[in-house]
């Protein structure tokens, strides 16, 4: 998290600094951002003040003329530290948290308590450093060599790069830090056990399609599995309505609309006694009509559709005849229809014997 | 006929308390305009008129069958035998358009006073009627009964504010949005309220979910349709598209069309005016399109379809009784049919038996020719002969592209009037009509 934190400063510094031109010398800066802080935090450190300059800090030391990101966080802090009127003296345990801790402290034996301190008041303190910082920069450059000018006490230079800490007793409390650096290495290289996958497929994106598409696929072949259902309860297509003689010339039979919706009418079709079995599903939308006897008509409840006896549309909405399913006289006499065929006027299907039987 | 003793015994109860609450309401507009000083006189009105629906209340306690205010019978009769499809809608076609017009008399707060009473005295005086109230009392159609006050109650409120912006923009004043432009926090203002707004509707909900149990009935066969058989209430404008179209156009494309119209209503939309406040006389042309679309092409059809279609969807007067037996003829013919066999007596085109699948496509098109020609006129001819009459202006500014988006919505929204003025008036069933592959215009 610290590290992270860290970062961000550097690139905005870096970003901040880059409108100075010399992208160069700016890049390799913000790189050893944490280290430079390091080295001229007013801090005092009390163990291992390793005075080993880094690159970074020499290049914007010979700099001069531009701001190094060091020269601007140490130039700020001694204006705030000048305005508090009291000499900062922070407690730091690694270069990562070198900020100014604003609360004057004694350099007192490093409690884990004013390590996180530290590392809490890191965020805040930055952000207010660099407002400054931003601010003092705009006049003009300051050079490395004005900044030991400020009445601030002189930082000693410490030089404690994460990688090469030696894990002293003290410095126990950092050591979280570290794990960052092999994950880093391995996720640029993508050669670890993590990168297998990756490298194997293409990519992350290419990896995440095909687990997707396969479970898709799969998914939707288990549904498609109830399509084909173990038993099918469906009642047989064929059944039988009695003989011929059970249905008088000119009656409309309704009582096998409940189980079977079929109307089993006697009636006079084109000038042909004829009887047929009609299916109770309006051509409009689906709905059962009703045989209304008085007046001789189905008529459908849902948007007034109405059709003659011998299921021919003449009123409301449908647009074409009832169907007529298959009907014939079975062996043993009784009148068979099967529900499998049916027979639709426009097409001219009524003509089909199937469609009917003669009386 | 069918206002029985004991019907009139179980609803007086009931329209007590309706009066009583209708002359409460009135006795506090009283207090208020009392207050308000300056406005005696329709103080004393509504003071007179609560005093009136006080004694109305207390008739209706009596419980005695003649003495609960009802409508005579002469009028309810009369109300009956005039009443259809086509009266109704030309009906609320014409009050809408005086509404619209006289809209500065009608936004005025007393006159819309008086106008919310004598629906309210006209709806009680009607509930008296056993056939009436069965319908409006049933408890999938009380939704409707709120619908027609709360459409009537915002309608009002927004004309109102339009024609108040509409006069201060006449006279080169600020629009009354601009002048009161307070802004509120979200948090706490906007949420606090919708908070309270929820807990309270969820009460009223489970009230409501109480007092009027939802409507169960025995289970669903595909074998037994009830009669009449009706859509959930705000599927019922378009059942009533459905008895004048083939279900694919009335089911599936005019609705489709809905969606796909207001969604394209902010491109097609070239009038800047009227961003952000209430106003009719800068956007007419807007306003008029889609109070056409919603209160005559959908919410006089809900209403239409709830109380006024019975059983077999036949139309009943909203006094009689919903017979299964009633006998209407609505025998209609398709535009070939009239063409061909009445126009020029003889038979429709009919392929040979036989014949191929080429040659029967070919006399069903010579079938069809009329509805075909008729159809093309009317969508492909019609919106570029428009474009240089009415639509000029539109046309200039909208171009190409999206003055034939709006014209062909427009043309389409339209069909739905003009076939069902074509049902009423020549007993037009489809002016295309090709059952053979189940397409129907």
């Amino acid at each position: 998290m610290a590290e992270k934190k860290k970062m961000t400063v550097a690139e905005i510094l870096a970003a901040a600094r880059a409108t100075g031109g010399q992208d160069s010398a700016a890049k390799p800066a913000a790189l050893k951002e944490p280290e430079a802080v390091a080295e001229q935090s007013a801090v005092e450190v009390p163990a291992k003040p390793v005075p080993k300059p880094k690159p970074a800090a020499a290049s914007s030391a010979a700099g001069g003329a531009r701001p190094g990101v060091a020269d601007i966080l140490a130039m700020a802090r001694a204006k705030k530290a000048e305005a508090a009127g009291t000499a900062a003296q922070a407690v730091s345990e690694k270069p990562a948290a070198a900020a100014v801790k604003p609360v004057a402290s004694k350099p007192a034996p490093k409690s884990p308590a004013a390590v996180g301190a530290a590392k809490t008041g890191v965020q805040r303190d930055t952000a207010s450093i660099l407002a400054a910082a931003r601010a003092a920069a705009k006049p003009g450059p300051v050079a490395k060599a004005d900044a030991p000018s400020r009445p601030a006490p002189k930082p000693r230079e410490t030089a404690k790069p994460i990688e090469e800490k030696a894990a002293p007793p003290r410095t126990v409390a950092t050591l979280p830090a570290k794990p960052v650096k092999p994950a880093k290495k391995g996720a640029a290289d993508g050669e670890d056990r993590r990168g297998f996958l990756q490298i194997a497929m293409g990519s992350a994106m290419a990896m995440g399609f095909t687990a997707l598409s396969v479970t898709g696929g799969l998914f939707t072949l288990g549904l498609a599995r109830f399509l084909f259902p173990n038993v099918l309860a469906e009642p047989p297509s064929k059944f039988k309505v009695g003989s011929k003689d059970g249905f008088p010339a000119g009656k409309v039979e309704t009582k096998f609309v409940a189980q079977y919706g079929v109307w089993v009418v006697n009636g006079d079709f084109q000038g042909l006694q004829q009887v047929y079995a009609l299916k109770t599903v309006c051509t409009h939308l689906g709905c059962t009509p009703s045989w209304l006897e008085a007046e001789q008509k189905f008529k459908c409840p849902c948007h007034g559709s109405g059709f003659y006896k011998d299921g021919v549309n003449f009123e409301g909405p449908a647009p074409r005849p009832l169907e007529r399913y298959a009907i014939r006289v079975a062996d043993d006499g009784q009148l068979e229809i099967d529900k499998s065929k049916s027979f639709q006027e426009e097409l001219g299907q009524w003509a089909d014997p199937d469609s009917f039987v003669t009386v | 006929m069918h206002s029985s003793g004991f019907f009139l015994k179980d609803v007086a109860g009931f329209l007590g308390g309706y009066y009583a609450f209708m002359a409460i309401m009135n006795g506090v507009a009283a207090l208020l305009l009392w207050r308000k000083k300056g406005q005696i006189g329709w103080t004393l009105v509504w003071t007179v008129f609560a005093g009136f629906l006080l004694v109305l209340a207390s008739l209706a306690l009596s419980g005695a069958s003649d003495l609960v205010p009802a409508l005579p019978t002469s009028v309810r009769s009369l109300v009956n035998r005039f009443s259809g499809p086509v009266l109704y809608t030309l009906g609320t076609f014409v009050l809408l358009t005086v509404l619209f017009i006289f809209r500065r008399f009608f936004v005025q707060p007393m006159v819309a006073w008086s106008i919310l009473n004598a629906m309210l005295l006209l709806m009680g005086l009607s509930m008296a009627d056993e056939n009436f109230a069965s319908i409006v009392m049933k408890p999938d159609n009380v939704p409707i009964v709120g619908l027609v006050f709360l459409l009537a109650f915002f309608t009002w409120l927004a004309t109102s504010q339009a024609v108040v912006n509409d006069d201060r923009i006449a006279r080169g004043l600020p629009t009354v949005e601009k002048e009161n432009d307070e802004k509120v926090l979200v948090w706490p203002d906007l949420v606090y309220t919708e908070l309270i707004c929820m807990v309270a509707v969820s009460a009223f909900l489970l009230l409501w979910a109480i007092c009027l149990p939802a409507p169960l009935e025995e289970p669903a066969s595909s074998v037994k349709t009830p009669n009449p058989s009706k859509a959930p209430w705000y599927f019922l404008g378009l059942q009533e598209m459905l008895v004048y179209f083939d279900p694919w156009y009335a089911g599936v494309v005019l609705p489709s069309l809905v969606i796909f119209g207001l969604m394209a209503m902010p491109y097609l939309d070239f009038n800047k005016k009227g961003n952000g406040y209430y106003s009719i006389e800068e956007r007419k042309f807007s306003y008029l399109t889609y109070q056409f679309g919603f209160f005559l092409l959908w919410i006089t059809l809900i209403i239409l379809g709830t109380f006024l279609r019975g059983p077999n969807w036949n139309f009943f007067g909203p006094f009689e009784f919903w017979t299964p037996y009633k006998v209407e003829v609505l025998n209609n013919v398709d535009l070939p049919q009239m063409f061909w066999v009445n126009l020029l007596d003889q038979p429709l085109p009919k392929a040979p038996s036989g014949a191929s699948g080429l040659v029967q496509a070919g006399y069903i098109l010579l079938r069809e020719a009329p509805g075909l020609l008729v159809m093309g006129a009317y969508l492909v001819l019609l919106p570029p002969l428009l474009a240089v009459t009415v639509f000029r202006g539109f046309y200039a500014k909208m171009g190409f592209i999206r003055y034939m988006i709006m014209a062909n919505l427009m043309l389409l929204m339209l069909t739905l009037p003009l076939k069902m003025a074509l049902r009423w008036t020549l007993n037009l069933k489809y002016i295309v009509s090709i059952p053979e592959i189940s397409l129907n215009f």
